[in-house]
């Protein structure tokens, strides 16, 4: 008996250790470089490598149209022979990884990429003796223009190039603690003139004590410059780096000549005070009063070209400055990523919620942006003043997966909101599509539809709070208080519940298929002497066979309406079937109330049967839980289509042919919206794909090769 | 959505299968013997006016604007004023019937050299560079009328600029020539024109593809009985 327990407890407990071992072994391969893109990074985009090769074998890669050309560009441009991807060195089961990092003064974009066999990867670098430095098992390859630099050891390689933001540097702050000016081009005839000949008179000058004054306090900050994010945390260190500027600028005037002192020191001295042009034209003014016998009479008669070519000149030697900067930068990054160890994303809290919850899922590739709101405040400078408002306020995090399975190709994006932004939506959201829309729905010969859903009272109440959070801050403090005036009026004037009576609010929209019908037109007969008879001929137009409908509860003012309509003729009446009368129309469009719904449609046949309740009803059971579910769907069903509009359409036949094979290539395509969940907002895309395909990622091969032939 | 944004969203989708539009543009000059004539040009579009009527609810498609009624009057108005100041051109008419979408201008003239360069006036008023450079002469004593075309290279390489899409809306359309004189015609240089049944009057009937493309040319020289 005992011995029985003893057993089953050895049993148990090996059992134990052979699942805590396979966890082991699981989160060992876990341990992915994803550890190395740091907790701040701006956007992440990864590429399952794992995923992808379970769809398509190593093997069909190299052999496929795609591989093939690939390898073989890879052969002759490195004069090697390469038979297979994995030649490059890369390891193929692993993530890839691609991010950025964004700061007021520079941007990184940035490459994890996994490696499984280093020497392999290196066999794609021409030349490595002269580029490549090796530090212990970490070598470090700068690109040709010093723009970007490689790191990689035998398990990681890392890119990263990284550009200099032109705005940071107009801030003469930033500019001069750094030793860089702001040069302009200007073309206003003398003012400019002196202005900038004098600006490359104390230039020239200043070049000796120059170097030294900027090289220095570039090598003496480096350790300051290893964070250019100017975060609030640098200010201090900042303020000591502008008063040694200042100091070296000084000297760099004191070299020049003295009625350049002036006007120099004014523009380092009241930086942003002044617009960089105001200065330049006080600088010019001075200059001109100041000087008349003058050592500048050459200068200030500088002819443009000259004048341009000094432009360029001093323009090149401030971008090769930036470069160096932005080298020094990118440099210190680099060693940081892959030589130290520092908050990763994972324990970015919103990059987890969003996203690493689904990592083990069959998304092929997946993009994560860190804040629409943040996204917009940093590319706001670039749009003025008023972009700080931030119209993106209440928008988090946005991620999007790429699928490819067996059916379809599928994208699908998530968007994280404000707790109240998604209070707001959730109430809005809170409507399903009238069930008596499916129908009229016919599944066999629909070439499409669209559904949408809200509800309008919601809408029409939280849509002022919607503006105003909005555009409140868009418009400046100042008009909080007319527009918070604005939507109490709004409410006042409006009776939502008895807006959201006429209009539910629910709406459907769908093409039944085509309808040919004939139509006339003028054309010309010539008679014996070729003179012109007008003649009237007929010729046959396809047109598709619309139906819109929506629901609405008190039809009282839209009997009105019609009456009013009809009285005023805009509107003919037959049995409980209306035509509008509108000369502008190429088409015909009838509308019809019934049983709480108003109909819109360009066929009378279909709005007769409607009519007389003889609609035949062909939803698809598919196709009814898309509309159902959802408070927004769409569905466009190629095969519907192929052959179904004739030739003459097109204006020939081959056109006609390239509409065709294009349709059939598609399989449905479907596009959703989910219904929130917490406080994210969903929506997926999704393309089946025709039938006799493995899977859509190899159909994507296909159709690229198709395409190349 | 007002009725106009669901107009557009309708026919978005109407508009969908393809743009090709069949349209027709004429010209038709009358010669008399002592070298005054008259001439009509007729653009009509009234084969594709289920389409025209759509695209004008639109305000731009493809990325071009799309012209008001108003602004086709206009622009008509414009070139029928530019015509009434041209030298020996008299009795300018013009005509636009947006039901049907077909427009004329005529006017007569002392000497048909009086009509060079003004097709590619008008245009150059309009901003629109001519495709061809098209010139007439009309001897009174050998009583040759002739027509010389000559395809600007230009044209052909701007058209190829176009998208497919775009390029689809010339696929079907024409462009006819027809000259009518007092005397019949004995030769016409142009393989591809026809002498009608009295003798009178030549048509040539082309694609505008083939125009702009070069694959055909409408020189001609019509010799008349003497």
């Amino acid at each position: 008996m005992f011995q029985i327990k003893y057993n089953y407890l050895n049993k148990m407990k090996k059992i134990l250790i052979a699942i805590i071992l396979l966890f082991l072994v699981k989160l060992s391969y876990a341990q992915d470089l994803v550890k190395k893109i740091p907790a701040n990074a701006f956007t992440v985009a990864t590429i399952k490598g794992d995923n992808i090769f379970k769809l398509m074998f190593v093997k069909d890669f190299n052999e496929s149209f795609l591989g093939k050309k690939l390898l073989t560009e890879a052969s002759k441009s490195l004069d090697k022979n390469f038979n297979s991807i994995e030649d490059f060195g890369i390891n193929l089961d692993k993530n890839m990884y691609y991010f950025n990092q964004l700061s007021d003064s520079i941007t990184y974009n940035c490459f994890l990429i996994p490696l499984k066999d280093a020497s392999r990867f290196e066999n794609l670098i021409k030349d490595k003796n002269e580029k490549v430095k090796t530090t212990g098992d970490v070598r470090t390859m700068t690109l040709p223009d010093s723009s970007s630099l490689m790191m990689w050891n035998n398990n990681m390689m890392y890119f990263v190039t990284g550009s200099i933001r032109s705005d940071f540097f107009s801030d003469s702050t930033h500019a001069a603690r750094y030793g860089i000016k702001d040069i302009r081009y200007q073309n206003s005839y003398d003012a400019a003139a002196v202005a900038d000949s004098t600006t490359a008179v104390v230039d020239v000058a200043a070049t000796p004590a120059d170097t030294a004054a900027r090289v220095d306090p570039i090598d003496e900050y480096t350790k300051e410059l290893i964070k250019p994010q100017a975060s609030k945390k640098n200010t201090v260190k900042k303020k000591a780096g502008r008063g040694n500027k200042k100091q070296s600028t000084k000297k760099k005037i004191t070299k020049g000549k003295k009625p350049v002192k002036k006007p120099g020191v004014i523009k380092r001295t009241n930086p942003g005070q002044l617009s960089d042009d105001d200065l330049y034209t006080d600088t010019a003014n001075t200059i001109a009063s100041t000087m008349a016998d003058s050592t500048y009479t050459d200068s200030t008669t500088t002819n443009y070209d000259d004048r341009y070519s000094e432009y360029q000149k001093e323009r090149a030697a401030e971008d090769a400055k930036k470069k160096k900067l932005a080298f020094i930068w990118m440099n210190a990054q680099a060693d940081k990523i892959f030589n130290t160890e520092f908050e990763s994303i994972t324990n970015n809290k919103s990059y987890v919620k969003s996203y690493v919850a689904s990592l083990d899922d069959k998304a092929i590739a997946s993009l994560w942006v860190s804040s629409l709101q943040d996204v917009y405040n940093a590319i706001a400078p670039e749009f003025g003043t008023y972009g700080k408002a931030g119209i993106m306020k209440g928008y988090g995090s946005l991620n999007a997966k790429l699928f490819m399975d067996k059916q379809s190709f599928r994208i699908s994006t998530g968007l994280e909101l404000a707790q109240e932004q998604a209070d707001v939506y959730k109430k809005i959201m809170n409507r399903k599509l009238n069930k008596n829309f499916l129908k009229y729905v016919n599944s066999e010969k629909a070439i499409g539809f669209m559904g949408y859903s809200i509800d309008t009272k919601a809408y029409l109440e939280e849509f002022p709070k919607l503006m105003k959070q909005t555009y409140g801050s868009f418009l400046g403090g100042r008009m909080d208080e007319e527009i918070g005036l604005g939507a109490d009026l709004f409410s006042l004037l409006l009776d939502e519940e008895a807006v959201s009576k006429v209009i539910k609010g629910d709406a459907l929209f769908i093409i039944n298929g085509l309808n040919t019908k004939e139509v006339t037109y003028t054309s010309y007969d010539y008679d014996d002497d070729y003179n012109r008879k007008e003649v009237t001929k007929t010729k046959k137009e396809t047109l598709p066979d619309f139906l819109f409908m929506f629901s609405s509860e008190d039809t009282r003012l839209i009997n009105k309406l019609v009456k009013y309509g009809i009285n005023k003729e805009y509107v003919t009446a037959d049995h409980n079937i209306y035509k509008i009368q509108e000369k502008k129309s190429p088409i015909d469009i009838y509308f019809m109330i019934k049983d709480g719904i108003v109909f819109f449609g360009n066929s009378l046949a279909e709005m007769q049967s409607i009519s007389s309740n003889q609609y035949q009803t062909a939803i698809s059971k598919q196709h009814k839980t898309l509309l159902s579910k959802n408070n927004f769907s769409f569905l466009f069903n190629a095969k519907n289509l192929i052959g179904k509009v004739p030739e003459e359409e097109f204006g020939g036949a081959e056109t006609a042919e390239k509409f065709n094979t294009t349709l059939s290539k598609m399989g449905n395509v479907y596009i959703k919206s989910n219904p929130i969940k917490g406080n994210v907002v969903s929506g997926e895309i999704s393309a089946e794909i025709p039938n006799g395909h493995e899977n859509a990622l190899k159909y994507l091969f296909s159709l690229i090769e198709n395409a190349a032939k | 959505m007002n009725l106009k944004q669901f107009y557009a969203l309708l026919l978005f989708i109407i508009l969908i299968p393809s743009l090709s539009s069949c349209f027709q543009v004429i010209e038709e000059i009358t010669m008399k013997n002592n070298g005054t004539g008259d001439v009509v040009l007729t653009i009509n579009l009234s084969q594709s006016k289920t389409k025209v009527a759509s695209v004008m609810l639109l305000d731009s498609i493809n990325g071009y604007k799309v012209p008001s009624k108003q602004k086709v009057q206009q622009k008509l108005n414009e070139a029928v004023a530019y015509l009434r100041k041209s030298d020996g051109i008299s009795n300018v008419k013009s005509s636009a019937d947006f039901n049907n979408f077909i427009a004329t201008i005529s006017f007569s003239f002392k000497d048909v050299s009086n009509i060079n360069n003004i097709t590619k006036n008008i245009l150059a008023q309009q901003k629109i560079k001519a495709t061809n450079n098209s010139s007439y002469s009309f001897n009174k004593t050998t009583h040759i009328f002739s027509r010389k075309y000559q395809p600007i290279g230009t044209a052909k390489t701007e058209f190829s600029k176009l998208k497919s899409q775009d390029k689809a809306i010339f696929n079907t359309a024409t462009y006819t020539s027809i000259y009518r004189f007092e005397s019949p015609v004995t030769t016409t240089s142009n393989p591809a024109s026809n002498v009608s049944k009295s003798k009178k009057a030549v048509m040539l009937k082309s694609s505008i593809m083939d125009l702009i493309n070069g694959k055909i040319n409408v020189s001609n020289q019509i010799q008349l009985s003497k």
